[in-house]
């Protein structure tokens, strides 16, 4: 699952997969615009089938943000 | 209908385009609320269809200010279609959610204001910018705070904006540079909970949500097409678990599937959606491999046929390979390959007229029948913005075509079965009335074309109202009917003695005929009745305009460089074959 989390990130951000690590976030990510946030918010939704709620969508700061929302999702990123 | 892609991959396609096409249009984005990402979304489907698109994004919400100051930017960008996209939220403000917080009195004055508002913009950027301006209509909410009895409400919130849209759409009916998108059809297609997502709304002023902006761009995608004159014309139609179910051949007649009880009542409906289409002016045409008696059998007498033999252009019903029958289709219909769609149920089949046309559509039909018709219904590829009446008329005109091909077959030569076409052409100036029909001719015309100029119904005005220039346009009538307008030409007075011809284009439908030669009498003739010496002309060769490369010298123009020239002596007298009758 993580493998799919990283392509997602990798493809919104248009980043290496390689180079993605947990505390990259809009200031470290050229990419990560305000409305690129929002893309890839969007995409995760749709790949994972969840829905995050506004709270947590304004929390996400960074990567490692995103992982922890998706946990609590049951997403298990460690398969 | 093919899967649609995320916006992020549109947004990634849209940095890898680095082919510049042929095709070029720019486009203006203009918005009451964020549309971030259609236009990376309108730059691949452009690219898609081989065209560039030059998109320009007005600052977010500042549309009013963008088309009120004619130094804007937007203006700067010198748009050929400029789209106004507006939400309901914005245009009404509070009144949005407190519709019944004013009187019936003070909403219908708020829907007369903001019908002027827009209608002081629209007027005002037509005056300002040569652009064609597509304004979306407002979209109805399903929510109301009187819920089921908001259709109990006389002067409704929800009447308000009906009133609104109608109110709009009525103004400019008969505009060539205004037009009305649906909004609400697209949200009648997609449904609210999916277009419109409170988080987006919440998150950004996103009013079309993420996941059906690529939707949204592929309906403004209908507009690009129709404003370059891509559309396309014919449908070239398998039959076979195509038009009806099963294989008629091994079947049977009483065998295949065509009737009101599923799965024949897919096939019908399919059928009564190409007859729509017919009924506006696409071409049908078969091509199937078939004994022709089994399957013109049940073309003519089974009771659950839709398509009947008049409404096909053309039937190859052989055994001969899908490509070399297209290549009949377009020898017989006298069109251009860009211009088929094929459908056929084969992946084989499809994938061979693929690989030799690229440039025709071959639809991916589903294994399903019941998805047919949706697929048709789907396709953006037929958009116009004018319908005329040469449309309307064109199944019509396709049988005259089939007479006129069984008399040419009959006659001993070219001149016997000339004169007994009694062809007759009429030459009138372009006027309002024939304009759209002429700028349709002009943006389409690929063949018979000496230039391939491609002018806009805009440009074209200009031109009529230019002392220093002739537009006519030309009506070819003979024995078996109107052919309608199927010529245009635009000569230009260059000075006192010289005339340029700029455009001298047919329809493919009456090439063959002589006609041209009629036309240039008329040109050299009237230009000899003016005093003028010369006559200038230039052939520029295209891909596609091989019929014509031998226009000028057979009516003895002579190479001049890289122009050509005719030498005005005497005048000369029309082939006797055809009249010429000038209005």
């Amino acid at each position: 699952m993580s493998q799919k989390l990283y392509k997602i990130i990798s493809k919104v951000m248009k980043i290496d997969i390689s180079t993605i690590s947990d505390e990259l976030g809009p200031e470290t990510i050229e990419n990560w615009t305000s409305f690129n946030g929002y893309v890839l918010l969007n995409e995760l939704e749709t790949g994972f089938n969840v829905k995050f709620t506004i709270d947590e969508a304004m929390d996400v700061k960074n990567i490692l943000d995103i992982k922890r929302h998706l946990k609590n999702k049951g997403i298990n990123l460690d398969e | 209908m093919p899967e649609e892609n995320s916006l992020s991959d549109y947004i990634n396609k849209s940095n890898e385009i680095t082919k510049i096409f042929d095709r070029k249009i720019r486009i203006a984005l203009v918005s009451s609320f964020t549309i971030n990402g259609l236009s990376e979304i309108i730059k691949v489907k452009s690219a898609e269809r081989n065209i560039s698109s030059i998109v320009y994004e007005s600052p977010y919400n500042q549309y009013s200010q963008e088309i009120l100051n004619k130094q804007s930017n937007l203006y700067k960008f010198l748009p050929d279609l400029t789209f106004l996209i507006l939400d309901t939220r914005n245009i009404f403000g509070e009144i949005f959610r407190f519709p019944y917080s004013i009187s019936d009195l003070e909403r219908t004055k708020i829907i007369t204001n903001k019908i002027n508002e827009i209608k002081n913009l629209l007027d005002k950027y037509v005056e300002n910018s040569n652009s064609k301006i597509i304004i979306t209509k407002l979209t109805i909410p399903s929510f109301s705070p009187n819920g089921i009895f908001e259709s109990k409400i006389e002067n409704s919130f929800h009447n308000m904006i009906e009133d609104f849209n109608k109110q709009i759409t009525k103004i400019y009916l008969n505009s060539e540079n205004i037009f009305v998108y649906d909004f609400d059809k697209f949200i009648t297609k997609n449904g609210e909970d999916n277009v419109f997502n409170y988080s987006q709304f919440f998150f950004g002023d996103l009013k079309i949500s993420m996941d059906y902006l690529p939707k949204f761009g592929q309906d403004l995608m209908k507009y690009v097409i129709a404003h370059l004159g891509l559309t396309k014309k014919c449908i070239v139609l398998d039959l076979d678990n195509t038009l009806w179910g099963g294989i008629v051949g091994e079947d049977g007649y009483n065998g295949i599937k065509l009737g009101p009880e599923p799965p024949g009542n897919a096939f019908m409906e399919f059928q009564r959606v190409l007859l729509s289409l017919h009924q506006r002016g696409i071409i049908l045409a078969i091509n199937s491999k078939n004994n022709f008696d089994d399957a013109m059998k049940v073309i003519k007498d089974h009771p659950y046929m839709i398509l009947r033999e008049e409404h096909f252009a053309s039937m190859c019903i052989n055994w001969n390979d899908k490509v070399s029958n297209i290549k009949q289709i377009i020898k017989e219909i006298n069109i251009g390959s860009d211009s088929l769609v094929f459908i056929d149920d084969d992946p084989v089949n499809r994938e061979f007229v693929k690989s030799v046309f690229p440039e025709i559509l071959v639809i991916n039909l589903s294994n399903d029948p019941s998805s047919y018709t949706y697929e048709i219904e789907n396709l953006i590829d037929f958009s116009v913005l004018k319908i005329t009446e040469e449309d309307k008329n064109r199944g019509k005109m396709y049988l005259q075509q089939k007479k006129i091909i069984e008399l040419e077959k009959t006659s001993r030569d070219l001149q016997t079965f000339l004169s007994q076409l009694n062809l007759k052409i009429i030459i009138k100036n372009v006027d309002k009335f024939t304009l759209p029909r002429v700028s349709q001719l002009i943006l389409k015309t690929n063949q018979f074309n000496l230039t391939t100029k491609r002018y806009q119904e805009i440009d074209i005005e200009k031109m009529i109202k230019d002392s220093n220039f002739i537009v006519i346009c030309v009506q070819v009538e003979d024995k078996f009917g109107d052919n309608g307008i199927t010529g245009v030409c635009i000569i230009e007075k260059e000075n006192q003695k010289e005339w340029r011809i700029d455009t001298f284009l047919m329809s493919c439908r009456i090439m063959g005929r002589d006609i041209e030669k009629g036309i240039m009498t008329y040109i050299i003739n009237t230009a000899k009745e003016n005093n003028i010496q010369k006559i200038n002309a230039d052939f520029i060769p295209t891909q596609k305009n091989k019929p014509v490369e031998n226009l000028l010298s057979d009516h003895d123009f002579v190479k001049n460089g890289k122009s050509w020239t005719y030498i005005i002596k005497s005048e000369i007298k029309v082939p006797e074959y055809l009249s010429v009758e000038v209005k």
